[in-house]
């Protein structure tokens, strides 16, 4: 990852107001939310990908237990979801923190297994909790709803507030809000001497150990940052729906979030941001194929794979001139000429 | 008594299907460098295949086992050729692998659950009856499952140590550019690779759906089982595997008796992890592999 300029910055706030101005469709709208949601999520995953070099599975983990958090804190305990969501991201850090501590010592496909199976059991617990934390009119309801999920908590409360014809706008824009903050530290991490002790970390190791960078604390600090903004996505989520499931762990939702890092690309920090607007999109367009969306979903990624691996971000980048010098120097370099 | 029989049937039985399964990942770790996340749709692929032929082709459903070994095969075969012959090599390519191994896994279950539909069916390739140890019954099913996994061991063992064809794999797996120096053809070992782990995992396929069910979704946990086994044992180490397979079955089948089935994959993970910690290159692994 280069060295990334603010200047994406001001461009998605503008996109972000001058979406429900043009646009101020309900359902449009809904799904902006989401995408908005889901691209905070693939931001923040390719943030551990590209920056501290570790091919974690457990994104879509911790973006559960956001979730859960909120769900948990407001429905069991009556804490208000404005509380809830800070919380949701101090709680997802630790748990972050925890994770990566455990799988930071281990390298490439070692990480990649033991953060799906770390995934799949949290799925697992969830689904087959059937003790009842508390009854309500009858209803035995678990601590984390079982695989019915929680669904009797509030949400933000932005209906009350707001008047009507505007009144979804509000999780909108709370979504717009946290992706643009999520996306300003991801350039500040990227831009500060402390981004550079990552990508030194990550291009050459054995050196930048030598000069005195240690490895283990650059990597759980990125864990940290990237799971707390996820898991304040999963509480944004959670409270935007007002039903938080099990099924955000399922395999098919990992692989659309994927998608959106493949599909962008990871190289540039807007990437990802680029890939969930492109791959939200394709989704509206095949909604009528929604029983061959996982093959779709999969065939486009082959694609991208196979003919631009850098994603459509990486081919953007290829029209810069300065760019195109570039990687043609690398590939010299590459092949030795 | 009783439990600790219970325990060592159900144990050996689970042990025994994910030494096949665990194989088949080994292999294509040890030998070629793929993650295969597309493991688990293999198997499916291969439970299909089986109950395909059984019930549709009206094949004795004993052959499922070899339609399932063959099909699959040439499923992992085709994805080498077609997708994962052209990353290997480029910048990444581990992670590339993955991902585009995870994307296969995808297609083809999405493929399975629209052509075959999303309900549980029972795989006919199965025994019935069995016989009784001191009141315990053990279903000849898991019987044939502890026959079959060893006939199959003995016979990836012998392919590897005894044929021109295991030498060349285990000549790539060590370095595969003295092996192109030494005339080996690189490219039919690789794509021989490719065609016997996804023999393996059709077969393992089969093993599994024959005691559970058969479902478009029922890869996901053999094979989760099979990394978990793959990680504990050190990537690549098809010895050290097989040990850990049975070491596993057994230990679950101790949970699940003793603590309850939803805290089994849990608490091997939470083993795994502390081991990991200890030994990040897994008990049989070569030191400084793991973090290269």
């Amino acid at each position: 990852m280069k060295k990334e300029s603010y200047i994406v910055l001001p461009i998605l706030a503008v996109l972000c107001i001058a979406l429900p101005l043009f646009y101020g469709d309900r359902y449009v709208i809904g799904q902006a939310t989401v995408a908005l949601i889901w691209a905070t999520v693939a931001l923040n995953w390719n943030l551990v990908f590209s920056m501290a070099g570790v091919f974690s599975l457990a994104q879509l983990a911790f973006f559960a237990v956001g979730g859960y958090t909120l769900a948990v804190l407001n429905g069991h305990f009556g804490i208000s979801t404005w509380i809830a969501l800070p919380v949701a991201g101090l709680v997802t850090m630790m748990v972050g923190m925890l994770s990566g501590a455990a799988c930071l010592r281990l390298r490439g496909a070692y990480v990649a297994l033991l953060t799906l199976a770390l995934s799949q059991a949290l799925y697992l617990l969830i689904v087959t909790d059937t003790a009842c934390f508390r009854t309500e009119g009858g209803n035995c309801i678990p601590f984390t709803g079982g695989s019915r999920g929680l669904s009797r908590y509030e949400d933000f409360g932005f209906r009350e507030f707001l008047p009507y014809p505007v009144s979804h706008i509000g999780d909108y824009g709370l979504a717009a809000a946290l992706l643009i903050v999520s996306l300003f530290v991801a350039i500040l991490v990227s831009r500060s001497p402390f981004g550079l002790g990552f990508r030194s970390i990550r291009d050459n190791e054995q050196y930048a150990r030598a000069r005195g960078l240690n490895r283990f604390r650059f990597q759980l600090s990125v864990f940290a940052i990237s799971a707390a903004f996820t898991g304040m996505a999963g509480a944004l989520y959670a409270g935007h729906f007002r039903v938080m499931g099990p099924n955000v762990l399922r395999l098919d939702v990992m692989l659309f979030v994927f998608a959106m890092i493949v599909v962008g690309g990871g190289l540039k920090i807007w990437g990802p941001l680029l890939g969930a607007a492109i791959i939200t999109v394709l989704r509206e367009v095949s909604v009528s194929f929604d029983s061959w969306q996982p093959t779709i979903l999969g065939g486009i990624m082959l694609v991208v794979i196979l003919l631009a691996p850098q994603g459509v971000s990486g081919l953007l980048a290829l029209v810069d001139p300065r760019q195109r010098a570039g990687s043609r120097l690398e590939r010299r370099k590459r092949e030795g000429i | 008594m009783e439990s600790i029989i219970q325990i060592f049937v159900s144990g050996l039985t689970l042990g025994a299907m994910y030494a096949v399964g665990t194989v088949s990942l080994s292999l294509l770790w040890g030998a070629v460098n793929v993650l295969n996340m597309a493991h688990g749709a293999l198997l499916v692929i291969g439970g299909y295949a089986s109950w395909y032929t059984a019930t549709r082709l009206g094949i004795p459903p004993f052959l499922g086992y070899f339609s399932a070994a063959l099909v699959s095969a040439t499923m992992a075969v085709l994805m080498y050729l077609l997708i994962l012959r052209w990353l290997k090599g480029r910048r990444g390519a581990d992670v590339l692998i993955i991902v585009a191994t995870f994307a296969i896994a995808m297609i083809l279950e999405n493929v399975v659950l629209n052509v075959f539909g999303g309900y549980a069916v029972a795989q006919p390739a199965k025994l019935s009856g069995g016989v009784y140890i001191s009141s315990v019954f053990v279903p000849a099913q898991n019987i044939l499952i502890m026959v079959l996994a060893l006939v199959l061991m003995a016979l990836l063992a012998l392919i590897l140590q005894r044929t021109a064809l295991g030498r060349s794999i285990r000549a790539v797996a060590q370095n595969s550019q003295a092996a192109v120096l030494m005339g080996i053809k690189v490219q039919h070992t690789y794509i021989a690779v490719y065609a016997i782990a996804g023999a393996f995992a059709g077969f393992s396929g089969v093993l599994w759906s024959s005691i559970s069910t058969l479902s478009p979704t029922m890869g996901f946990d053999p094979m989760l089982k099979a990394f978990v086994i793959c990680v504990a044992a050190g990537l690549g180490q098809i010895g050290g595997a097989l040990a850990v397979a049975i070491l596993l079955g057994l230990a679950e089948a101790a949970i699940q008796y003793y603590v309850g089935v939803r805290f089994a994959l849990p608490f091997l993970l939470l083993a795994v992890v502390a081991l990991l910690i200890v030994r990040p290159q897994g008990l049989f692994g070569i030191h400084g592999k793991a973090r290269q």
